[in-house]
């Protein structure tokens, strides 16, 4: 499903990445783990387009780098949910408006939004938490949100960039129980840390990387 | 469409600093229009005074003088043409001069002729020259006058002048739409969050840049009708201090609502082009 062959991306400013290869099939749950500047966030970037490899190349759901043209990246990032460190949510809108909003992004009917963002409301655990502002939610359930957003479009995949970088370790835990049962209903998920007590104990698939390369 | 007007709302004091930067860039072009409508019809002025003077044979007949002047009047390029009489050529020369060439001379040897008035179009040195030739051949015209030299002299400060006029008008045409453009990028900037999650959750550029789009047109609009409502009051103003300055058109406050709007386009696209590059 996500196929990273030989990357090598480098850009001004960034981690870059020097000899990258990865696979992540359908339903499965890969860890990516390495140390603070290792090309983790990169490696994501380039599973949604964000950035080109200069050479090697990547498959996602179909879509290769070597052909992609750049309008067909919109359709890509609707099959991917990404979620971060710093949440990203919309600060002005309310926690209902924040996931609604990657609906209307693509077009969906009202009715079919509503439906929709109920649902996934539900399945993290936020129903009666739909109309409050960010602002007025902790870290975790700010992150449920940011999960709730990522799932609403139904992806193939999750990739999760340090999701549980800015939160207590309670949150931190409640949030990779959510992430397990997400994963347990089929939606792969490819996870970037760089804390390797999260990943010490699980049967999961554990991807190092080290300086741009995986190990 | 309903997400530009939303835009507007939210943001209303980046709003306001757009639609300001379209009005007073518009209030500086249009300032600088009104003042090339007055050089220019400055210009006209000077070149309707392009008259040329046809000399013809003193022995002329009241009807060979009819016939001649039939002849120019139907000559392309002669708008009018005016006869003056031996009479009136001597009352010229007293206004010119203050004396009557009949105390000097005892005699009048002014000749008659003609004063011609060309049509706009052919008030250019190399037009009055073929004019002048072609009525040079006419039956019974003796000489043709003109002030070639002052037609000359201007030509060359109207090239001069359109140079400048131009250079200063893609100036301030490009410095404009820079101007606004930039005050649009800070605003997208200031909503580049928004646009981050845009493009992550599969938004089409299309989709993004519509709403920025429906603003800047907003914004324009806006800003191109308020300078044209500033304008049309300075017009009213000032018509009573200075009734011959030319100010604009009718059409001209449609144009420049409608350049409000061009320049919250284009200053739109140019902004969104650093954001929108996936």
């Amino acid at each position: 499903m996500i196929q990273l062959s030989n990357i090598v991306a480098k850009y001004p400013g960034g981690e870059g990445l020097d000899l990258v290869n990865l696979t992540v099939d359908h339903g499965e749950f890969v860890y990516l783990v390495g140390p603070s500047g290792a090309g983790k966030s990169s490696v994501l970037r380039v599973i949604y387009f964000d950035i080109f490899p200069q050479s090697g190349h990547v498959i996602v759901n179909g879509f290769n780098s070597l052909t992609l043209k750049k309008k067909h990246i919109p359709f890509l990032r609707r099959k991917l949910g990404i979620i971060f460190q710093d949440f990203k949510l919309l600060p002005d809108r309310s926690v209902f408006d924040n996931i609604a909003f990657t609906l209307q992004v693509t077009n969906t009917r009202m009715r079919d939004i509503k439906r929709k963002v109920l649902r996934v409301l539900a399945e993290v655990g936020l129903s009666h938490k739909r109309s409050k502002m960010p602002f007025q939610l902790s870290g975790g359930e700010q992150q449920r949100v940011a999960i709730a957003r990522a799932l609403v479009n139904e992806p193939i995949v999750l990739l999760a960039d340090e999701p549980t970088g800015n939160l207590d370790p309670v949150s931190a835990e409640d949030i990779m129980q959510l992430l397990e049962r997400i994963n347990d209903k089929g939606t792969a998920i490819l996870m970037a840390t760089h804390d390797y007590r999260l990943v010490r104990n699980s049967r999961r698939k554990i991807v190092k990387i080290e300086n741009g390369k995986t190990l | 469409m309903a997400e530009g007007f939303k835009g507007l709302c939210r943001a209303k004091f980046s709003a306001f600093v757009a639609i300001s930067t379209i009005f007073f860039s518009l209030i500086l072009i249009g300032s600088f229009i009104i003042f090339i409508f007055n050089i220019q019809q400055l210009i006209n002025q000077i070149q309707s005074r392009m008259e040329l003077e046809i000399f013809f044979d003193n022995s002329y007949t009241m009807e060979q003088i009819e016939k001649l002047h039939q002849q120019l009047i139907n000559t392309e390029g002669i708008e009018s043409a005016y006869y003056v009489s031996k009479e009136e050529a001597a009352n010229i020369f007293i206004k010119q001069f203050g004396q009557d060439i009949f105390e000097i001379l005892n005699e009048n040897p002014l000749p008659p002729s003609f004063q011609v008035r060309l049509k706009p179009n052919f008030r250019t040195s190399i037009k009055a020259k073929n004019l002048s030739d072609k009525i040079s051949k006419l039956e019974g015209v003796d000489e043709v006058l003109y002030r070639q030299d002052l037609l000359l002299l201007l030509e060359r400060y109207i090239r001069i002048f359109i140079i400048i006029i131009l250079s200063i008008g893609l100036l301030l045409a490009v410095g404009s739409i820079f101007l606004v453009s930039n005050t649009i990028k800070l605003i997208i900037f200031s909503r580049s969050k928004i646009i981050e999650i845009m493009k992550l959750v599969g938004a089409t550029r299309r989709f993004i840049r519509q709403p920025f789009l429906v603003e800047g047109v907003i914004q324009g609009a806006i800003g191109g009708s308020l300078a044209a409502l500033i304008f049309y009051i300075a017009f009213r103003i000032i018509k009573i201090e200075i009734p011959g300055l030319i100010f604009f058109y009718q059409n001209n406050y449609l144009i420049l609502t409608f350049l409000g709007i061009i320049f919250g386009l284009i200053g739109s696209l140019l902004a969104l082009r650093k954001f929108l590059k996936y």
